[in-house]
């Protein structure tokens, strides 16, 4: 039983992880009906930036606990989030906006263009920049006091820092967002242009604007989700976000794409199921090495037999 | 740039064809002068006298430019004749543009690579120089009308002559831009290359070459082939390059397969690669090597069928969500297929599964093709010229290309194409019109596999080993780039662009590292600025340019005369 615990919490604080960069698929989905393939990419990124700003303050080790947590870490996220804004409100402008109109093939195509452009770009000249490290190596991670190897018990159960500070990041940004999009202006615009982006343009919303919003919303929780895995698996490379993107993807499929709570949802199912299979699956099938293969059987049965996800209200037919 | 009124353009003609034509003679000449005073860059300018290959394809250059500017004086085109059918001035003007483009990448080529503009000689600024002035000759000149050389009649020995001289061209571009070895000369050519065809273009002589070609489809078919299967005599016995031309047949013919999913059926399938990988791993197992898991080695053509088999049966997996999904989420779906083999096939290694295929060391030793006695591995001499062992596999890849492109024409223009095309259009429509929109969707899925499965099995013979990593996410973009760069739906573009993505970065190893970099602009590039690719199937391109009326117009009215020449009976249609 204790085993169970163990496995349940390692699942929810993975699949708070991927949920985080769910939200940014959901967002811009549910707005602009785009796969944006490279938004592994952005969350790649964010991590980036959040290392490149640790470097900026002089690559601290040895502050204390209350200046790590409430000076270095905030700095350090901030730092990833205005890096990956900065570089999905680009690729909208560059590669999605000038698509909108064309088939729908098109802009996905562009999608992966751009993911293998920017992690091309981070792999070939984040080591340029002047006191980066060498990118074409995983980089070690900054540790942050109290989070970084930290841990507690509950009875027989371990629960990893790194973990702890997944969640609750996912706790606060989904209030955030929740916030964001119910109560002010620019979301509910957003709301009203997932609906219907022509009436939403009549009335007299810069649908621009709107998508802009979402793209940088989306590229926020990522830039998080960045710090947290960089603070949970030690290391950042270059090439994280392809498959962290593509389970992202597949928890906001889970959840019912275009539904912010489905993503969330989505991302946490995601991650159990994921940690629970590699531990209650028998025999040789059951190794860690088959997990990934069990995520994306889980993308396909969903895509198959619930294409509206668990969450989905919304019904999705589009060829 | 200054803007020229039309009045004063014609003021300006006969100067600037005086002044144009003068300079590109000089162009011309400066290949007698050196170019470069050290020996080892480019292809060896430094002699004075006597050009280089290069130098040579310059001095053809200008003289085509000189022509082009001092003809019209003589000929004086008059309406109704020929000789205002082509364009002489726009092709005068991009040939100017090529005569300054030329010495501008050679200058920066020499520098480059023999450190520094001092080593740059003489000739190399002559030729800049005359460029210069036959750019702005070429400014000066008045834009042609279109170009309307298809209206020239000619007689049909000459259009088979045109038609052997053109083939005779690309076999000689192709083996003269293979055997350049230093990166800046290929740049150089490639650069020239693309002026030629530029201005050959605006001249139409395309146009030309076009209605020669439909005139005679099929001389023009076997003389391509021809050409191929001359190819690995131009070697000499080279291994380098013959493996690199039977790398771009096979990633040819993959890209083929994956265009009828992705062009014909306007399925987005991001994990094609597993199809190749799955007859490959086939092929491997049932090879015969040291390493291979199941001890039984049919003879190869029942390892093709076979291997093609697995992967079309793959093919119908992955194909069948399609009952349910499409659009972007079937794209996602079969990415998610494609990760799943890479990893299964990692995984099947004896300590996370079963033993079939060696995990990630994969199955090495692959034994050489033995068909029906001859053994793929010799050298044999044929005519004095040395044939070896890739050339042999280039033969046989030949061939099954040959195979896959009469396949996918004949099923193209059949009642299956013509389905699938209906479901790309539009698919409801498509199925209220009676067609089984499910079945040939799956049919596609299973062609498009079995076609790379059997690439597949011949790649597993020619890499000599198979291993998971060849068959990652990042090959299925590649071959999705071939698809998208050369044109959806149509066999020259995809065979174009698979040659353009497997040979550039062969020839350029300098930039190895930016490969990707530029692969991924590239894309963004083709999306953004010619979604069509290169060579455009005309219902595509009208998919691309959906508000252009001119266009429309142009599609449909080559449309009706296409089927009027397929269907010359209208009742004769069902």
């Amino acid at each position: 039983m204790e085993f169970f615990f163990q496995q349940l919490i390692n699942g929810l604080s993975l699949g708070a992880l991927y949920a985080l960069i769910a939200v940014g698929y959901t967002v811009v989905y549910g707005i602009v009906q785009l796969i944006n393939f490279a938004h592994g990419e952005i969350f790649m990124v964010g991590a980036f930036g959040a290392f490149a700003t640790w470097v900026l303050l002089g690559s601290p080790t040895t502050w204390s606990l209350a200046a790590a947590l409430f000076v270095l870490l905030p700095a350090m996220i901030l730092g990833g989030v205005v890096v990956s804004v900065a570089v999905a409100l680009l690729t909208e402008r560059l590669a999605y906006r000038p698509l909108r109109t064309a088939p729908r093939l098109a802009p996905l195509i562009s999608a992966i263009g751009v993911s293998v452009f920017l992690q091309e770009f981070i792999r070939l000249f984040f080591g340029y920049i002047p006191g980066m490290p060498d990118s074409k190596r995983a980089i070690p991670f900054p540790s942050v006091e109290g989070i970084s190897g930290a841990s507690f018990q509950i009875g027989q159960v371990t629960v990893q820092m790194p973990a702890v500070f997944t969640i609750v990041a996912l706790v606060v940004c989904t209030l955030f967002l929740w916030f964001y999009v119910n109560r002010t202006k620019t979301g509910r615009a957003m709301i009203a242009t997932s609906q219907d982006p022509d009436t939403a343009r009549l009335m007299g919303i810069n649908v621009d604007r709107v998508i802009m919003a979402a793209f940088a919303v989306g590229a926020a929780l990522a830039a998080v989700a960045g710090v947290a895995h960089g603070l949970r698996y030690g290391n950042i490379d270059f090439r994280m976000g392809f498959l962290s993107g593509l389970k992202a993807f597949t928890a906001a499929v889970l959840g019912g794409i275009g539904n912010i709570n489905g993503a969330v949802v989505g991302g946490l199912v995601l991650g159990v199921v994921e940690s629970l299979a590699t531990s209650f699956i028998p025999g040789q099938f059951g190794s860690t090495a088959w997990k990934d293969v069990w995520a994306f059987a889980l993308l396909i049965l969903v895509l198959v037999f619930r294409p509206q996800g668990l969450l989905g209200a919304k019904v999705v037919d589009r060829a | 740039m200054m803007t020229i009124g039309s009045e004063s353009r014609q003021r300006f003609e006969l100067p600037a064809r005086i002044v144009g034509g003068v300079a590109a003679v000089v162009a011309a000449a400066s290949v007698l002068l050196s170019w470069s005073y050290d020996p080892a860059a480019l292809d060896d300018m430094s002699f004075w006298g006597a050009p280089s290959p290069l130098q040579f394809h310059y001095l053809a250059l200008g003289a085509l430019a000189a022509i082009l500017y001092l003809l019209p004086i003589a000929l004086r085109p008059r309406n109704g004749s020929w000789t205002n059918w082509v364009a002489w001035n726009t092709a005068a003007r991009f040939a100017s543009f090529t005569l300054l483009g030329f010495p501008v990448i050679a200058v920066i080529a020499i520098a480059l690579e023999a450190g520094g503009l001092i080593n740059v000689d003489p000739g190399a600024w002559l030729a800049l120089g005359a460029g210069v002035v036959a750019t702005l000759a070429g400014v000066l000149l008045p834009t042609s009308p279109e170009p309307a050389m298809h209206r020239i009649k000619t007689h049909p020995v000459i259009q088979i002559l045109a038609i052997a001289a053109g083939m005779g061209a690309l076999l000689f571009a192709a083996v003269f831009a293979l055997g350049l070895q230093d990166a800046g000369a290929f740049l150089l050519y490639a650069g020239f290359a693309a002026g030629l065809v530029l201005t050959l273009l605006r001249l139409g002589v395309f146009g030309w070459l076009a209605v020669c070609a439909a005139a005679n489809k099929r001389v023009l078919v076997l003389a391509a082939f021809f050409v191929a299967f001359a190819f690995p005599f131009t070697q000499n016995g080279s291994e380098a390059n013959m493996s690199i031309a039977t790398q771009v047949l096979i990633f040819g013919a993959t890209a083929l397969g994956l265009n009828i999913v992705v062009g014909l059926v306007g399925l987005l399938d991001l994990g094609y690669i597993a199809f190749l990988g799955a007859g490959a791993f086939t092929s491997a197992v049932l090879s015969g090597s040291a390493f291979a898991t199941i001890n039984w080695t049919p003879p190869f053509w029942l390892t093709v069928l076979i291997s093609g088999t697995v992967a079309s049966l793959l093919g119908l997996l992955i194909g069948s969500p399609t009952l349910r999904v499409s659009g972007d989420y079937l794209a996602i779906v079969t990415l998610a297929f494609g990760e799943i083999f890479r990893i299964t096939m990692n995984n099947l290694d004896g300590s996370d599964g079963p033993n079939v295929t060696n995990g990630s060391d994969g199955i090495p030793g692959i034994p050489d093709l033995n068909f029906f006695g001859f053994d793929f591995g010799a050298t044999h001499v044929i005519f004095g010229v040395t044939i070896g062992r890739f050339a042999n596999y280039f033969w046989l890849m030949l061939l099954i290309l040959a195979l896959i492109i009469v396949v996918f024409t004949n099923l193209n223009r059949s009642r299956i194409g013509r389905g699938w095309v209906a479901i790309r259009e539009d698919e409801l429509a498509a199925e209220a019109m009676g067609v089984n929109t499910f079945a040939l969707k799956l049919l596609a899925f299973a062609t498009g596999a079995f076609l790379a499965g059997v690439a597949g099995a011949v790649k597993a013979h020619h890499d000599v080993s198979v291993t998971p990593d060849q068959y990652v996410f990042l090959e299925s973009a590649f071959l999705l780039a071939a698809v998208v760069l050369g044109g959806m739906g149509t066999v020259m573009g995809v065979l174009i662009g698979a040659t353009i993505l497997k040979l550039l970065p062969e020839k350029l190893r300098f930039f190895s590292d930016y490969r990707l970099l530029l692969f991924g602009l590239l894309l963004v590039f083709m999306m953004r600025f010619r979604p069509e690719g290169i060579i455009a199937d005309e219902r595509r391109q009208l998919e691309f340019h959906a508000t252009d009326e001119e266009l429309a117009e142009e599609v449909e009215e080559e449309l009706v005369t296409y089927h009027a020449h397929y269907n010359p009976d209208p009742k004769g249609q069902k």
